[in-house]
């Protein structure tokens, strides 16, 4: 799918994937896909398990090289390792380990430091914890959280740095349903903002809740895509 | 249009975070340093402790070296090209381990942390490397005191301390030097042709064979020497051995220049390692971080199974061959057609079984020459022939690791345990039985194919023993305090090898009295107490599949 400029709403796109796919050997996880993401949009990738949402998001990320297709970050050809990547595409998601002995606070002045928060790092991770009901377990090792404020540590890490581009598998995991409203509201927090979110998700209210696009998909393949409802409906 | 979205600003901050990690992590390292020291000193304790015999010896070697012997003529003219192949062997070592870890690696924490942030990474990843540099050099270096006492026990050490430690200092020196080249080579190729790497470590091997081989050539036939100088000028490996082959009293008299050449090489690598270790892509390193995170957690654990699982997802050595065979009618036969399938789709587990069975049959061959058998290539023979046996039991082994995988499948989870028996006999009677056979053909001395005929059994159902060990248990890991200290370490021991200690050691005992009782002793009660014992461990197979079972 070709957008035009006037499709776009007058918007550059920051991400845009072109004919992507992903085979492993015999398998194709992942048949062409045109996805086209635009500052202060979100879109939600919507399917079941092993359907390719996660294998779409990593090539997104430029984690993971497609089999076939473009992937290009502000017109450039993605690169997980260009600079600008690292500054700009902020990824939460994958299973991460944290430092044994570093606190929750530290894990998260290393990142802020790193993009360059300088002077302002602190205030920074404070704020953010604050935003992710983290306040209380800023001196806790991240051993001793559960599995829920573990998500909530990953969400605060992509928070605490700056981004353009907000790419989020299954954010909503280990959530509980007032966390999930929480999240929701920072997503439309993020997009009013002018990031882009691409987002992988099971629970269709968050979707509907903060997606502009979604897209369905089974086996790889596309099987639907318009507004939350429309995709939903179509598929139906 | 309107304006593109603004790219971020931002000052480089990659000083600024690697000081705040290092003070963030100073009583970390400072910990670890504590713990090496403490290894360190256990080492040499234990050394000194238990090992003061050895300790004696070796200073006692180096101060009157052995004389020459009658082979030292002929071991002399075998040096250029072992030598080489020892020395090709290290730089095989460091290209194979550059193909799964690599001297640039980060712990997993740092990758997933601080590899998508935008720091410099050669602020990051040139630390990492120039360690792995400075440990993979003084590794080597103690590897080349192999070399250094073969030659000595060679008779080729020299008259006195000032020869033997100048060998063993020109041999560490430029082993050394050799693994500083492979570590650049290595880096460098982390870092640009990483798929390469593979092919080009099973080419190192073959050529380090084929090394080996004409050193003995060499040494046998007594081939020309011009071919011990073409070897020795072949490359980094022939100018690491040089300089031990003219100690020794070879035929190497510009090993100076070798080891010249050997050092600019070395140094060049490293640089080149050096410059490549920034563009190690974050990919590679965050798959490395992963593979090494699971490793270390499987070793901490000690559970074996799991390090071999993390290596091979690393490596992706699983099951490479697409090979198709057609499900049986019978559903009887299903079970031998999953092992038989997965058996080879694993080409490579099934070479090395044919390998470790071939090398098992040659000192089986050492073993059985009448009149009187050698204890140790005996058991060398059955412990080589009982890891091929291992090897083939891999679809026990998956059973046995989850006994969920099996419960679709027509039979008791208990005869399930036995009937993993069936592909593994089979094919080790056609890797083993094989060569036997032609062995037995050639000399005309039926013994050692009715010792191969007669153990394999007995080896499968040490390995199927094995197989359904289950996980192993937290209380283990506590045992209970004697006088000679903690039980742990040997419950730990004996749990993992159950399988071969009642496997090999009996069959050892049997078999050397056997052979012992001279060539009139035939092999009728061998085979009853073989068929015994075999029975008695497919019933022990039986008994842990059962408990497995039930939980």
């Amino acid at each position: 799918m070709t957008r035009t400029a006037n499709q776009t709403g007058n918007r550059y796109p920051l991400l845009a994937l072109t004919g992507v796919s992903r085979s492993y050997g015999p398998l194709q996880a992942l048949k062409p896909v045109d996805l086209m993401v635009l500052p202060g949009q979100c879109i939600a990738l919507l399917g079941v398990n092993g359907s390719g949402k996660s294998t779409l998001l990593r090539i997104a990320a430029g984690r993971d090289t497609p089999t076939a297709g473009r992937v290009s970050y502000r017109g450039q050809p993605l690169r997980e390792d260009a600079l600008i990547a690292r500054a700009e595409i902020a990824v939460a998601g994958e299973a991460s380990s944290t430092y044994p002995d570093l606190t929750v606070r530290e894990h998260l002045m290393l990142v802020a430091v790193a993009h360059g928060g300088g002077a302002q790092a602190p205030g920074l991770v404070d704020r953010t914890l604050a935003e992710c009901r983290l306040s209380d377990h800023g001196n806790a090792l991240p051993g001793s959280l559960s599995s829920g404020q573990r998500q909530a540590l990953q969400l605060a890490a992509v928070l605490v740095r700056p981004r353009r581009v907000l790419i989020l598998d299954e954010p909503e995991q280990r959530l509980d349903p007032g966390a999930r409203k929480w999240l929701a509201g920072l997503l439309v927090r993020e997009k009013a903002a002018g990031a882009a979110v691409l987002l992988a998700t099971h629970h269709v209210e968050l979707a509907e809740a903060v997606a502009d696009e979604a897209v369905v998909l089974l086996d790889g393949e596309v099987i639907g895509r318009g507004t939350p409802d429309q995709a939903l409906s179509r598929v139906q | 249009m309107t304006a593109e979205a603004p790219a971020i600003e931002r000052a480089d901050s990659t000083d600024e975070t690697i000081r705040l990690l290092r003070e963030l992590r100073r009583t970390h390292a400072r910990k670890q340093a504590a713990d090496l020291a403490f290894w360190l000193y256990l080492a040499a304790f234990a050394i000194f402790s238990y090992g003061g015999w050895l300790v004696a010896a070796i200073v006692r070697a180096l101060r009157r070296p052995p004389p020459p012997i009658a082979d030292t003529p002929m071991l002399l003219r075998a040096a250029p090209g072992g030598l080489a192949a020892l020395a090709l062997l290290v730089l095989v070592v460091l290209l194979w381990d550059a193909g799964w870890r690599g001297p640039v690696v980060i712990a997993q924490p740092t990758a997933d942390w601080l590899l998508d942030t935008p720091i410099r990474r050669d602020r990051l990843l040139r630390p990492r490397y120039r360690a792995s540099v400075l440990k993979l050099i003084l590794a080597g270096a103690a590897t080349g005191l192999v070399p250094a006492a073969l030659l000595l026990a060679a008779g080729l050490g020299g008259s006195g301390l000032g020869d033997s430690l100048r060998l063993a200092g020109v041999a560490m020196l430029n082993t050394g030097l050799l693994a500083g080249f492979g570590a650049g080579v290595a880096a460098w190729a982390e870092a640009h042709s990483y798929s390469r790497l593979r092919l080009a470590t099973p080419l190192g091997l073959l050529a380090a064979i084929a090394l080996a081989g004409l050193a003995a050539l060499t040494a046998a036939l007594g081939l020309p020497a011009a071919i011990g100088t073409v070897l020795l000028w072949s490359g980094p490996w022939g100018w690491a051995a040089q300089a031990p082959v003219a100690l020794a009293g070879g035929s190497a008299t510009l090993w100076p220049a070798a080891t010249l050449l050997l050092g600019l090489a070395a140094a060049a690598a490293i640089t080149l390692g050096d410059r490549a270790a920034a563009d190690v892509p974050a990919a590679v390193l965050r798959a490395r971080a992963h593979t090494l995170g699971h490793m270390s957690a499987a070793v901490f654990n000690m559970d074996v199974r799991r390090v071999t699982t993390a290596y091979r997802s690393a490596t992706g050595t699983y099951g490479r061959a697409r090979l198709r065979i057609r499900p049986p009618l019978s559903r009887q036969l299903v079970l031998v057609w999953r092992d038989l399938t997965a058996l080879l789709r694993a080409p490579s587990r099934l070479a090395w079984s044919a390998l470790l069975a071939l090398a098992s049959v040659a000192l089986g061959a050492l073993a059985v020459r009448a009149p009187h058998a050698d204890l140790l290539p005996l058991a060398g023979a059955l412990i080589l022939g009982y890891l091929a046996a291992a090897g083939l039991c891999e679809g026990a082994r998956l059973d046995g690791d989850d006994p969920r995988r099996s419960a679709q499948l027509p039979f008791r989870y208990d005869t399930l345990a036995q009937l993993h028996a069936i592909v593994p006999c089979l094919a080790l009677a056609v890797l083993a039985g094989g060569p036997a056979a032609v062995l037995t053909i050639i000399t005309g001395h039926a013994r050692l194919l009715i010792l191969v005929a007669l153990t394999i059994a007995v080896l499968v159902g040490g390995a199927l023993v094995n197989s359904f060990r289950g996980q192993l248990e937290g209380e283990m890991f506590e045992g209970f305090d004697t006088p000679l200290g903690n039980s742990s370490g040997v419950t730990i021991t004996l749990w993992y090898v159950t399988g071969p200690l009642l496997a090999v050691g009996p069959m050892i005992i049997l078999w050397y009295k056997a052979i012992n009782a001279g060539p009139a002793s035939l092999a009728i009660p061998e085979t009853v107490l073989s068929a015994a014992l075999a029975a008695w461990l497919f019933h022990i197979t039986a008994g842990r599949a059962r408990r497995l079972k039930t939980g």
